[in-house]
């Protein structure tokens, strides 16, 4: 399997095409079908079904409390599901998955590590060797533009760098899939469009396959190749539309093009009607 | 415009030069951002002398007040201060409180250590593990609502009068607080951080290297040095109630021969101890947990 990981992870991108037609479906597909979960006497998520295609960046808008989380934290392999199944590259997910990695609301930064080590925790307790990590954390804090914060612990970080890091830890990982949960909710809105640019810039890298949850309107329809519309109780998939707009985008090109609007007024009435967005 | 009054004015300045900075040379800017810089350092020095001229007004008002009472009151109830010191020195120079000090010194440090050392085992296995949990923290919580003074006597008992029980009784005092101390502390390792350890695929051995112990740190610290005054009552009672050794006895012969001065001498030296020792945790506090005073930028300490 790490030899698979390996071969798709650092070639060029003809080899990785090769390489995940060869796997078949994809090691980065994710299909949830008929997923059931209650908390208590209340269903949280109730026969949802949902598939994200390999390389496919698809963004879940939903009221809160619809089930969001709890449904990242069973793709994730955090939580349980009570019936039903999902897979990710065909696999079962019954615990964290090798080529899974997560990006968190609130950073997930330990804050008794700098950010160096906190980017090259998980790389050495895979067992990469020395050499290996250093070159995959300087790489990753280059990539989020963190150069030269390195020996900084978290709480010297601002909201939008504290984020970063917990990009870097991701994308250091090289992971197929990546889950983000409201990633750039607790940073401030001028901040939150830059790290979106950044954000689609550094996926179009490797197009890995990325389910990204959020609150906003347009930060879904500015990133995703499809939205899909949770409703509440119970947690169920209402809506499920595909965003035209060409790549690669800006949030000025997202804005300016012409089905934002109606993508725009389409969501806003489906949340409306599934409950209020919040 | 003055930058050294008070608070509001530096940040003031701060958004001004933000919302002014395209008509504002770069040389300016400069300027004014080591105005600002000088100005933060200037207040938060300015806060630590105020604290410091209280805390020396407190004494001055505190040991003058004592003065004045113990030199107005009859020896046998209360002594000057002045009084106090000098028959503190005369205990040392011509007793054997330098002695006894020492023998109430070790027999603290191996109690207080044994103490620490399994109320952090036992703190964090109860912490970390359910099982352990339930095994053992109903015997945990009912000790440590008991008063420990009165397992004393059976201590004694058990075990006699020397040395070895004066240290189990030290033990004793010490260790159910840390227990707890650590116990909650391992629980409130944030939920999302072991949440982001399974994550990150780390097994037993990372977790507890990487996260449990780490964030345990602040909390072993609080027990320890909730410990020392747990301690150092432990050493007094145990002193007092087994064999007749160390500062106990100081305590103990003075008041009974009605040298009050000597007595107060004792309790101050105590005092003196638990302040230090207290002190010493303080540092080792910012030696091993740098992430939790590092400076926000806004001259405070977080
Ligand atoms: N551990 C839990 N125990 C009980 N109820 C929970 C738990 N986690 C989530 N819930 C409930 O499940 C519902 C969905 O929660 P969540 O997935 O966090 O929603 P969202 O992320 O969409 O806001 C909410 O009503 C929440 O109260
Ligand atoms: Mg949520």
């Amino acid at each position: 399997m790490t030899a698979m990981r390996a071969a798709s992870d650092r070639g060029a991108p003809a080899e990785r095409a090769q390489a995940a037609a060869a796997a078949g479906p994809g090691r980065g597909e994710i299909r949830c079908s008929g997923l059931y979960k209650w908390y208590g006497q209340t269903a949280v998520l109730s026969g949802l079904d949902l598939t994200v295609a390999n390389g496919e960046f698809v963004c879940v808008v939903g009221p809160s409390g619809c089930g969001k989380t709890t449904l990242l934290r069973m793709m994730a392999g955090l939580a349980e599901y009570d019936h039903g199944t999902i897979t990710i590259g065909g696999e079962k997910v019954t615990a964290p998955l090798a080529q899974v990695a997560v990006v968190f609301q609130h950073f997930g930064l330990f804050p008794w590590k700098t950010v160096y080590n906190n980017v090259a925790l998980p790389l050495r307790a895979a067992g990469l060797d020395k050499a290996e990590v250093r070159r995959r954390v300087a790489e990753a804090i280059a990539l989020v533009g963190l150069e030269g914060v390195d020996d900084r612990y978290p709480a010297q970080l601002s909201g939008g760098m504290k984020q970063r890091v917990g990009l870097a830890r991701t994308l250091a990982l090289r992971p197929e899939v990546i889950l983000l949960d409201e990633p750039f909710a607790a940073v401030d809105a001028q901040t939150r469009e830059i790290l979106q640019e950044e954000l689609l810039g550094l996926w179009s890298r490797h197009r890995q396959t990325a389910l990204f949850i959020t609150h906003s309107i347009d930060e879904a329809i500015t990133l995703a190749d499809r939205v899909v519309v949770m409703g509440t109780k119970p947690g169920r998939v209402v809506d499920d539309i595909v965003v035209p707009i060409p790549r690669p985008r800006t949030v000025g090109s997202v804005r300016r093009h012409e089905s934002y609007a109606p993508l725009r007024e389409r969501i806003w009435e489906q949340l409306r009607a599934s409950g209020s967005p919040t | 415009m003055s930058l050294t009054r008070n608070d509001p004015p530096v940040a003031g300045v701060a958004d001004g030069a933000r919302t002014a900075s395209a008509s504002l040379a770069a040389s300016d800017a400069e300027a004014i951002g080591r105005e600002v810089i000088a100005a933060r350092r200037r207040r938060s020095k300015r806060d630590r002398r105020k604290f410091l001229a209280v805390r020396l007004v407190s004494l001055a008002v505190v040991f003058g007040a004592w003065q004045l009472y113990g030199m107005h009151t009859i020896a046998i109830l209360f002594a000057p201060i002045t009084t106090v010191v000098h028959s503190g020195y005369n205990l040392f120079a011509h007793a054997q409180l330098g002695s006894q000090l020492g023998y109430s010194m070790w027999t603290f440090a191996i109690g207080y250590l044994i103490g620490v050392a399994v109320g952090i085992a036992v703190g964090m296995l109860m912490g970390a593990y359910r099982v352990v949990e339930a095994a053992v923290s109903l015997y945990v919580f009912a000790l440590y609502a008991t008063p420990m003074v009165a397992l004393v006597p059976i201590m004694t008992l058990w075990i006699g009068f020397d040395a070895t029980a004066q240290i189990v009784i030290i033990a004793l005092f010490v260790t159910w607080p840390m227990i707890v101390t650590v116990f909650h502390g391992v629980r409130q390792i944030d939920a999302e951080l072991m949440e982001v350890s399974r994550s990150l695929r780390l097994n037993r051995r990372q977790t507890w290297v990487h996260v449990l112990l780490p964030g345990a740190v602040p909390f072993v610290i609080t027990g320890a040095t909730q410990g020392v005054a747990m301690g150092l009552v432990g050493v007094i009672i145990a002193e007092l109630q087994t064999q007749l050794t160390g500062l106990g006895a100081a305590l103990q012969t003075e008041a009974q021969t009605y040298h009050t001065a000597g007595a107060l001498a004792v309790v101050l030296l105590i005092m003196v101890l638990g302040v230090t020792l207290r002190a010493i945790l303080g540092l080792v506090q910012r030696f091993l947990v740098p992430w939790m005073r590092l400076d926000r930028g806004d001259g405070k300490r977080r």
